[in-house]
């Protein structure tokens, strides 16, 4: 295949996957919203608004990283119950191309969200260009993250229903322990280093920096921005050695 | 005429939890080009194994085979380029409509927008799928579900095409649409390995065929080579008043429905249709089916009996 070629695949994958299920059924776009909005409004009303803006940063991750989990579920879904990714093997097209086709079509399945969470900052707390920079890189980053760690997941199971078990438990450890919907000093002082073991914690860190919610020291953003990327790094790597193209 | 596919001492163990199973046990076959060939067997037979590994989805344990003159191990990109597959049990994506899953299929694998779209036209005319062309799959039957599917790959332009049981499923109607799709293909110069549990479909399409049982080619050649094999080539279906033991003087005999079975040579069957007329009896003679040496074949190695249809593969 060409680069040309490869390209064609990949943004014919996005769409296939992406564009045609939401137009097929638009509900699918609330229910992409249901969770993160259902977070903000919880701790909007728990908080009596103050964290509001948490809230939104928190939504804006929670979308993103909601594509690992579905990510996660079509890769399983495709490949032992619909054998679709049998029919793909027998192609030119290549592991990469499709596992980067259909992430692709997640993040597109996603982009309703995102934008309802990026107008909702902007209205409430509009950022800087340098801001709305880092917020972009941190969600490209987490995107990366949930990707790997969906399609590392997906290798593991031999039915889609096994995939719901761990989509749980994978948002429970990366959303809902994590600060990512309000400060980490709300997290009791004794348990807190457990939220430094989930990598989203320093997403949200650098997240909640950039709205303006906490300051970070050069130093501390430094760190954030280390574990996320070597998180990601090794999520990839991971996922480059689940990767099986070809049953043994 | 050159081989499309080679296999040579092709076996496959598959390791699980409760051991190893053994799916093909050194299977030798040369697969023409351009032709249809079939692939009968039980289930568990191999049929799938074998056409998994030559569609590059499964790794052989030893062995080689290749495809287009390409090992499928080895030079795998290569064979990728030039096949297609429909696997068994495989399903179209339920939110597209049949024009989508044809089309995009054809985009995925690289194909120009013109090109996709002119093929795609061409195959749901085809396969009598136009009238349903934005019709989501979900909202079709499993028929046409299956229908959807061989039309994806027979719209690429794949040179051997890989069809796991393509017409499970489908009513006799659309099962000849999907056969007059196959022939087409053979005559744009393709090579089609088909697999299926209908017999009456491999003899009509098939040019060569091979019948597998316990991951082992027992039968292979033409459909009227395994007939010639056959030792006793006609059958008989005799209902009332001959008795067994009168039948049995002609050649092997089965209880059926209604009255017996009588596989025999032609002179005895030619004689016993005779005097079963003369009797009053009724009686039907004709050459021995395919599926009566499938039974036969798939039933020796069952029970380990001879039979009447005893082949010289």
């Amino acid at each position: 295949m060409t680069e040309r070629h490869r390209l064609r695949s990949v943004l014919t994958l996005a769409y296939m996957n992406g564009v045609v299920p939401m137009r097929t059924q638009p509900l699918y776009l609330l229910s992409i919203l249901a969770s993160p909005l259902s977070f903000l409004f919880f701790v909007t009303v728990a908080s009596g608004g103050t964290l509001f803006l948490y809230g939104i940063a928190g939504g804006m991750l929670l979308t993103v990283l909601s594509v690992g989990t579905s990510l996660q579920t079509d890769m399983s879904h495709y490949r032992t119950d619909l054998k679709f990714q049998d029919v793909i093997v027998a192609s030119p097209v290549e592991a990469p191309v499709y596992v980067v086709g259909i992430a692709f079509s997640e993040l597109v399945y996603s982009l309703p969200g995102i934008a309802v969470f990026i107008l909702l900052g902007a209205f409430e707390a509009p950022v800087t260009v340098l801001a709305a920079l880092e917020i972009f890189g941190v969600l490209l980053t987490v995107w990366v993250l949930a990707t790997c760690l969906g399609f590392t997941l997906a290798t593991f199971f031999a039915d889609v229903r096994e995939t719901f078990v761990f989509s749980s438990l994978v948002s429970l450890g990366l959303t809902v322990l994590p600060p990512v919907y309000y400060p980490i000093t709300a997290i009791p002082a004794s348990v807190r280093w457990l939220a430094y073991l989930s990598p989203t914690t320093y997403a949200a860190f650098l997240m909640q920096s950039a709205f303006g919610l906490t300051h970070l020291s050069l130093g501390s953003a430094l760190i954030d921005w280390t574990v996320l990327l070597l998180s990601s790094l090794a999520l990839l790597a991971i996922a480059g050695l689940k990767a099986r193209w070809r049953d043994p | 005429m050159s081989n499309a596919i080679e296999a040579h001492g092709v076996s496959k163990t598959y390791t699980h939890s409760g051991g190893k199973t053994e799916a093909l046990a050194g299977v030798d076959l040369n697969i023409p080009a351009g032709r249809v060939y079939g692939m009968i067997g039980r289930n568990g037979a191999g049929k799938t194994t074998f056409v998994r590994i030559g569609a590059t989805q499964l790794a052989l344990t030893s062995g080689s085979m290749t495809v287009l003159g390409h090992d499928v191990m080895t030079e795998t990109s290569k064979v990728r380029l030039r096949i297609a597959a429909v696997p068994q049990e495989s399903r179209p994506l339920y939110f597209l409509n049949v024009d989508e899953l044809v089309y995009l299929y054809l985009k995925i694998r690289g194909a120009e927008a013109h090109d996709a779209r002119q093929r795609t036209d061409a195959v749901l005319a085809e396969l009598g799928l136009t009238s349903v062309r934005k019709s989501l799959v979900s909202h079709l039957s499993g028929g046409m579900r299956r229908r959807a599917m061989v039309a994806m790959v027979l719209a690429s332009d794949a040179d051997v095409l890989f069809l796991d049981e393509p017409t499970t499923g489908l009513d006799p109607i659309a099962r000849r649409e999907v056969w007059t799709a196959i022939r087409r293909a053979i005559h744009d110069g393709r090579t089609v390995l088909l697999t299926t549990h209908y017999l009456d479909e491999a003899e009509a399409l098939s040019s060569r065929l091979a019948l597998l049982e316990g991951g082992k080619v027992r039968l292979e050649g033409s459909p009227t080579e395994i007939r010639d094999r056959v030792r006793q080539p006609f059958r008989l279906v005799v209902s009332g008043v001959l008795g067994r033991a009168e039948l049995e003087t002609f050649g092997t005999v089965s209880a059926v429905e209604g009255g017996f079975l009588v596989f025999a040579k032609e002179a005895p069957a030619r004689e016993l249709a005779q005097l079963a007329l003369s009797k009053g009896a009724r009686v039907s003679l004709g050459p021995v089916t395919l599926e009566d040496i499938f039974l036969q074949v798939v039933g020796k190695a069952i029970d380990a009996d001879d039979t009447p249809l005893e082949t010289a593969a």
